[in-house]
């Protein structure tokens, strides 16, 4: 009987739908928590009536896509947790998403469809997104571990994805033998540690064939041969010798070269020399330097910045405020939101970040030497700090292309360790180095919106792509584990190399109407006159402006710029000191003064850029972190749909300006009409993610006011005695 | 000279050099113009000047430095910027230039030099060359002043003694001085007796103001009562009042002593659906009331309406002493102390933020309202707001109802009627609270700022909704803390009609008024007359006017169109039929309780110990629950039609979780030194053209709007003269040059109202090409959507001025609800 499931029942509850209380047995009998008897009768009913149509609903596979298990009926419950409701459908798990599809007719096509994503819709998560499944219980919730897996499976799942969205799948009326497959297979494929090659990624490039024109056709630089790099070194007026040794990838260690400021000087990165190095090796590496860079500041970034690990765990305490199973949860932070955040440290870690880079972008702008940037691995906090310098120093990088080949150049090929960032494999080595890069340009972003010519939605899909196992770009720890991990396939299928999409193409995901929303409709172009780099260094502000503090008079210069034979000192003895060393005493007369003589200047968007770093300067990135929560969006407001209005009124002036010079040549006409056609969606604060329409199920008025007015009506007057009702 | 002690100058703390340094300088300005580029009011003298001064401008003017000249007079100290243009030497005298602070709203002076700083005071001794001069105002700007190299030494030195020497901290007599030097000249009290009142907002100051929203509300069954004309009845209360058209006016009489201060229940707005807003003050126990005076109250109560709800205002609300703490720790958060150098370090500044609780109080005044808004919203009944005074929460809840249901509230004219309606007239302590005097410390509490912030909350979260921009609400803000207006400046409207010599003094209250300003100030026939705040072209420059209203909004409708106030359209609304006429509910804590004794003599019980009815005891989901009602509403104006985007009668309600409420960081944040980055959109603003800080959609709409219009023009023209090729040549130059001057996005140009003064130079705007446009096509996909954002009225008006094919009417159309 309780195998019979779905179908059967399903028909006996239609049969018996007439009278809602025997539908409600039946329910009864058939689930294995009566508890849900009470509020399922009237969906159950729509639930027979669709039972057919339902055969027919298979998601949209991708290419070399393969479906694990499904189950249905699943009911997806909404986060309000007033009105039990939810949407039934089926659930599956493929090779690449676990995929919910709604039984209810798709309303959506006309509105929403926007922003749609075309590797997944929004009830789709993609493997590589979930980032924690628990258990519901009646209001409890717990953490399901790889581990953990028992032949039971919970009545509910509530999936915490990476880009923050939360499902609540409640498994308790599908047949037991699915849902315990479905169950099992989510948690198999989602939580385990796997191999390299079972992600997705290399079974859809095998089967998708992308064109490589469709590569060249890209503007962005990828870095992947000696000439993108010639380029850029001369783009930038380098003087730097490039090196190809390392073209086999058998150099580990080595000086990067990152950027050449317009003065001359260049910044560097490098990873820290490992502790048992003989000393002819640190000597060549001394004269290496010291034939290219008269002079070069060091900078330890693991002293002064939190650790690969803190970033994590602080990450991990952030994010917790803003996935939210129900809103009553939500409710209750809000108690202490500021303080909250403030505690999770999120904020802070940005602000050093923004910090670090500006002591960075002062020394390369105002005293002209060479900066080596240092890490352990050289490929994490350096690619964040080095990336940050570069977009505040030259505009090149604020451009779309700019940042894309900034990413290819810092990130993808400066080895950032995606794969373990991201966590693909379930290796326990993510943390979030990249979105905190993300983070960082987006504080400049909402400082200097003019500057840039993305947008915010642009960085908020760029964070969402990390976790779509898809692209080359997020695959690899490093150019040498893609190039050795492309090759072999190739062999074996006797094909050529593979040709994995990189995030950039963003035709995989978006048509070109979304792509609108990645460009910045504010963005002031250079002009033309402009383009020249300037040779002549501005002269620094004439007399000497002393702070309105004594902390800021005339103190000794002391910043985390030690001299060159210090630093070679230190490299020799590679040693740790404390991190949290306070920044502020140190480096606060130096910075502060550079930074107020950049203030002084007038605002140049295509010149230096500094952040402002203080406490109300820094802010919670509400497009990426609260887009799925309905209860902070602002209808028909917020900061998307200004942006949203000043395309439409650009397009429209551009529209207008065409019809008046083409109407002052030719003959006057109506062909506005078709301008009218169109959907006309209230926005939201979270426009382009999140679309009103999810709430169309929801009862127009939750009248619990009113309903308190009236049975507070009858209430009362029972309550009272009868001698004085209302006034006397 | 040094004993000219006999001259009639009032300015007490003027010492003799800087007195005899007006003197001296007497001969420079010929009917107050001085030659320097500063433009003076009659009678006002500079007493020192200092040049190629630097001014540091903050984000929203487009940072960096403005060179000028620093000028001191004895009403506030000026800055000319160097190439500004020469004053029109015919035009209106305005109180305060762009960059100007009254030295009335200067809280304290700082002098930086190469090593150290100073407070400046007028007892100050400088014993170094400042360098920099940083000006602390009350209303949280800070301006600062950088002395060039160039800049003499002496007068840096002498500006600096000549401002701390004239700024005091405000005592009655220097506040009088204050306004003696501003407005007090023959001249100006000439030029202030010919200004008229704006016609066209409501002043409520007699019946027929009264009257008029009456009629613009629609509301039924009231009248205006002229029993406290003379103020007998109740001192601060105003001359008119409402109340219903069942009372006569001798039942009213009988009434007041019932209330305290005679406040009784008055009506304030009448919502479409049917619902009346009322305010009154509580009931006073300490008397008898007779039978008859119970049946007078429920007159006034039931006199339209059948159920009423009382809302105790005073609930789970900041008091006026919470609210000044409040604001005190925001402004010492805000501004820091240059002093002391202590300043909330970065990390630490959301805790303190929250710790501060002002955004508290913004939610829980923002809270009350929307749920009085939901109530009105529900079905016909009275809502009566009730507060032990009836003179501070209750104006703060009142008129944000009105401004989050009726839009036009939410226009410039809307928001200063209500203002006078719920504020000046109703007899908010004005004076009390802004504590001009320093006098009354106790009293003290900047409730009108909270109201503002709220408002700003609001505004905020739908800026398209309003009319008013944030610069008004921000210039609103400036101009409280300038003791010079007559709005500000009394705490009712007897002691202000008292001041303008409007009535006769024949009646001396009983109970004898010991607030109010000092007895000796309204009996000086010297005094200067106080204009009211709403004229803003005394206080302001046509640049900054022209920023107060957004250019192009949706034209709001004077009044919507709803049947005999008797449109409850809604079939989800259960009327409560069986309610019993004249029931009294009490809303408390989200949830309703209907008290047994409203009136105290019932059981001889103190107001306020109504007792709780234990069936309804307030459950954990029902402070949720109110909020996702809330909620709900705007959930509700989504899932509307898009043929009706907004019904007129939904209540705008605002956001209150913590991700929603947000710092107005344009007004507490401009004077914080180091923050300088906003990122608020209407702050974005080209480096360049500093004087347009216009919001690029709003440009980006006027530039819309002049490219409808000139394709109107061209069509009609070519309609007309088909023959005549030349004529429509001209707009096509026209257009042409406009855009290669590439003052497209960030033009300053505004329609034609705007006087020349407020365009800048054109060569010194941006050759900013055209912006890079994402949307290659052409726009027809977006047709339909583009009015989101503006939002589209019912009426055809509003299709019309969106329908991109031109006629000349839609230019007419789209000109006059330009201005309007």
């Amino acid at each position: 009987m309780l195998s019979g499931g779905g179908g059967g029942s399903g028909g006996g509850g239609g049969g018996a739908g007439g009278g809602g209380g025997a539908g409600g047995g039946s329910g009864g009998g058939r689930s294995p928590k009566p508890s849900f008897v009470s509020y399922v009768t009237p969906e159950e009913i729509n639930l027979t009536e669709k039972e057919i149509s339902r055969k027919e609903k298979q998601p949209d596979l991708l290419q070399g896509e393969v479906i694990f298990c499904s189950a249905s009926p699943i009911r997806k419950c909404t986060q309000d947790d007033f009105s039990q409701r939810g949407i039934f459908g089926s659930l599956f798990c493929t090779n690449f998403r676990i995929s919910f599809i709604s039984d209810e007719t798709q309303l959506e096509e006309e509105e929403g469809q926007v922003f749609k994503n075309k590797l997944y819709g929004e009830n789709d998560i993609p493997l590589t997104c979930v980032d924690n499944i628990y258990r519901g219980f009646d209001e409890k919730k717990k953490l399901i571990t790889s581990g953990s897996v028992r032949n039971k499976y919970p009545s509910k799942i509530i999936i915490h994805c990476k880009d923050l969205r939360v499902f609540q799948f409640s498994l308790a009326f599908a047949k037991e033998e699915d849902a315990k497959k479905i169950f099992q297979g989510i948690v198999h494929h989602c939580l385990e540690p796997k191999s390299l090659k079972c992600i997705f990624a290399f079974s859809y490039s095998e089967k998708m064939t992308f064109s490589s024109e469709n590569q060249t056709k890209l503007k962005t630089v990828m870095f992947d041969s000696m000439v993108d790099w010639a380029q850029e070194m001369k783009r930038t007026k380098g003087n730097c010798k490039l090196v190809s040794a390392n073209a086999d990838f058998n150099i580990s260690t080595k000086y990067i070269w990152c950027w050449s400021h317009h003065s001359g000087c260049a910044l560097f990165k490098t990873a820290s020399l490992p502790l048992m190095q003989e000393d002819g090796c640190s000597q060549s590496y001394r004269t290496y330097m010291e034939r290219y860079c008269t002079c070069v500041k060091t900078e330890e970034l693991p002293e002064t910045l939190p650790t690969i690990q803190d970033i994590q765990q602080s990450y991990n305490k952030f994010k917790q405020f803003f996935l939210v199973d129900n809103t009553t949860e939500f409710w209750m932070s809000d108690v202490k939101w500021f303080s909250s955040l403030e505690n999770s440290g999120w904020l802070d870690i940005i602000r050093q970040c923004l910090t670090k880079a500006v002591e960075v972008v002062e020394c390369l702008e105002n005293e002209n030497t060479n900066v080596l940037i240092m890490e352990e691995e050289g490929s994490d906090l350096c690619c964040v700090i080095s990336s940050l310098v570069q977009v505040m120093l030259d505009p090149h990088f604020r451009t779309l292309e700019g940042f894309q080949s900034l990413v290819q150049k810092e990130w993808v090929a400066g080895g950032h360790h995606f794969l373990d960032r991201c966590n693909y494999l379930h290796k326990d080595k993510e943390s979030p180095v990249f979105l905190l890069f993300l983070e960082c340009v987006w504080q400049l972003l909402q400082q200097y919106a003019p500057a840039f010519q993305f947008s915010e939605t642009y960085l908020t899909v760029l964070s969402d792509s990390v976790d779509v196992s898809v692209f080359s770009t997020f695959l690899f720890n490093s150019p040498h584990h893609r190039a050795t991990t492309i090759q072999p396939v190739s062999l074996l299928a006797q094909k050529g190399p593979l040709n994995l999409p990189t995030v950039w193409d963003w035709s995989v995901q978006f048509n070109s109407a979304a792509q609108d929303f990645f460009t910045n409709p504010l963005y002031v172009e250079k002009s033309r006159q402009d383009k020249v780099p300037r040779k002549t260094f501005r002269p620094k502000h004439q007399r000497h402006q002393s702070l309105p503090s004594t902390a800021f008079k005339s103190s000794p210069k002391k910043s985390f710029f030690k001299d060159e034979t210090d630093s070679l000192k230190k490299m020799l003895r590679v040693k740790r000191i404390s991190r949290w060393l306070n920044p502020t005493d140190l480096t606060q007369s130096t910075t502060r003064e550079f930074y107020e003589a950049w203030q002084r200047k007038p605002l140049d968007y295509h010149g230096l850029l500094l952040p402002c770093v203080d406490g109300p300067a820094l802010r919670v990135w509400a497009q990426r972190y609260l887009r799925w929560l309905p209860e902070v969006q602002i209808f028909g407001g917020g900061a998307m749909t200004l942006e949203k209005k000043l395309v439409d009124l650009l397009a429209e002036v551009r529209e207008l300006r065409g019809k008046l010079d083409w109407h002052c040549s030719v003959d006057f006409s109506h062909r506005g009409a078709a301008a009218l056609a169109g959907s006309s969606v209230r926005l939201s604060s979270a426009f382009p993610f999140f679309v009103s329409r999810t709430w169309s199920f929801k009862p127009a008025i939750p009248s619990c006011l009113q309903k308190n007015l009236i049975t507070g009506t009858f209430a009362d007057k029972e309550d009272e005695d009868s001698e004085c009702l209302g006034v006397i | 000279m040094l004993t000219g002690s006999k001259t009639t100058f009032k300015v007490r703390q003027l010492v003799p050099d800087v007195k005899g340094r007006m003197q001296s300088h007497g001969g420079l300005h010929v009917r107050g113009r001085d030659h320097f580029g500063l433009q003076c009011l009659p009678g006002e003298c500079v007493l020192q000047r200092a040049v190629l001064v630097r001014k540091k401008l903050s984000a929203a003017e487009g940072g960096g430095w403005l060179a000028g000249t620093l000028f001191c007079t004895h009403f506030r100290v000026a800055f000319v910027a160097q190439d500004s243009k020469k004053p029109d030497d015919s035009a209106d005298p305005v109180l305060f230039g762009d960059h100007d602070v009254a030295l009335a709203s200067i809280e304290k002076v700082v002098a930086v030099g190469p090593s150290r700083t100073k407070l400046v005071t007028p007892s100050t001794s400088l014993k170094f060359t400042p360098e920099e001069l940083v000006v602390y105002c009350r209303d949280l700007r800070v301006l600062c002043f950088l002395f060039d190299r160039l800049t003499p030494e002496t007068q840096a030195v002498e500006i600096t003694y000549a401002i701390a020497k004239t700024y005091q901290p405000m005592k009655p007599g220097s506040i009088l001085s204050f306004q003696n030097s501003a407005l007090g000249s023959v001249e100006m009290r000439q030029f202030l007796s010919n200004r008229r009142q704006d016609c066209h907002m409501n002043w409520f100051e007699t019946a027929a103001d009264w009257e008029k929203e009456l009629e613009r509300t629609r509301a039924m069954g009231w009248r205006v009562s002229a029993v406290n004309d003379r103020f007998e009845m109740a001192t601060s209360l105003p001359r008119f009042n409402v109340v219903p058209q069942k009372v006569l006016d001798t039942e009213l009489k009988k009434t007041f002593a019932h209330f305290n201060e005679g406040r009784i229940p008055r009506w304030c707005w009448h919502h479409p659906c049917g619902s009346d807003l009322l305010r009154m003050a509580s009931l006073q126990n300490n008397i008898y009331h007779e039978k008859d005076d119970i049946r007078n109250l429920e007159a006034i109560v039931f006199g339209v309406q059948q159920q009423c709800v009382v809302v105790d205002v005073a609930e789970e609300m900041p008091t006026p002493a919470d609210i000044q703490l409040a604001h005190t720790r925001l402004r010492a958060l805000c501004l820091g102390d240059i002093s002391t150098n202590a300043s909330v370090p970065d990390d630490r500044w959301l805790s303190t933020l929250e710790s501060t609780r002002w955004l508290d109080h913004t939610r829980c005044c923002l809270k009350k309202a929307a749920e009085v808004a939901c109530l009105l919203r529900e079905r016909q009944l009275s809502v009566i707001l009730q507060e032990p005074e009836d003179r501070d929460m209750n104006c703060v809840v009142s008129s944000l109802v009105q401004v989050m249901s009726d839009p036009y509230c939410r226009t410039m004219l809307g928001f200063q009627g209500l203002i006078q309606k719920e504020w000046v007239m109703a007899g908010h302590r004005f004076l009390s609270r802004a504590n001009y005097h320093r006098d009354s410390d106790k009293e003290e509490g900047p409730i009108f700022l909270l109201f503002l912030d709220c408002v700003w909350q609001l505004w905020a979260q739908r800026p398209s909704r309003f009319q008013f921009t944030g610069d008004y609400l921000l210039a609103l803000h400036d101009s409280a803390h300038v003791p010079l207006f007559s709005t500000f400046l009394f705490n009712c409207q007897r002691e202000r009609s008292r001041r303008s010599q409007r009535l006769t003094q024949s009646y001396t209250p009983v109970d004898g008024w010991s607030e109010g300003p000092p007895e000796e100030a309204s009996q000086h026939p010297s005094d200067p007359p106080f204009p009211p705040v709403w004229d803003w072209a005394l206080q302001y420059s046509p640049r900054r006017r022209a920023c107060f209203t957004q250019p192009v909004t949706q034209p709001i409708l004077a009044a919507p169109a709803v049947l005999n106030g008797n449109l409850n359209a809604n079939p989800d609304n259960h009327k409560l039929n069986d309610a019993v006429p004249g029931s009294v509910f009490l809303f408390s804590r989200g949830s309703f309780t209907s008290p047994s004794h409203l009136l105290p003599w019932r059981s001889g019980g103190g107001v306020g110990s109504y007792r709780k009815s234990h069936r309804r005891a307030p459950s954990s989901e029902s402070l949720p629950g109110l909020d996702r009602l809330l909620k709900a509403y705007s959930l509700l104006e989504v899932c509307r039609t898009p043929s009706s985007p907004h019904d007129p009668q939904e209540p705008l309600l605002p956001l209150l979780l913590g991700p929603c409420v947000g710092v107005w960081k344009e007004c507490y944040l401009r004077g914080a030194l180091h923050a300088q980055a906003w990122a608020h959109p209407s702050s974005t603003s080209s480096p360049f053209a500093s004087a347009s800080t216009h919001h690029p959609v709003d440009q980006l709409a006027q530039e819309v709007q002049q490219l409808r219009d000139k394709l109107a023009q061209v069509s009609f023209s070519r309609a007309a003269s088909k023959t005549n090729r030349q004529q429509f040549r001209r707009p096509e130059a026209n257009l042409n040059r406009n855009a290669s001057s590439g003052t497209f996005l960030f033009s300053a140009s505004r329609p034609a109202q705007v006087t020349p003064r407020a365009i800048p130079p054109t060569s010194s705007l941006p050759k900013a090409p055209l912006p890079k446009c994402p949307i290659t096509g052409p726009a027809h996909r977006d047709a339909g959507k583009r009015t989101f954002l503006f939002g589209s009225t019912p009426n055809g008006r509003a299709d019309l001025r969106y329908t991109p094919t031109p006629s000349v009417r839609l230019a007419k159309n789209s000109g006059s609800s330009l201005k309007s």
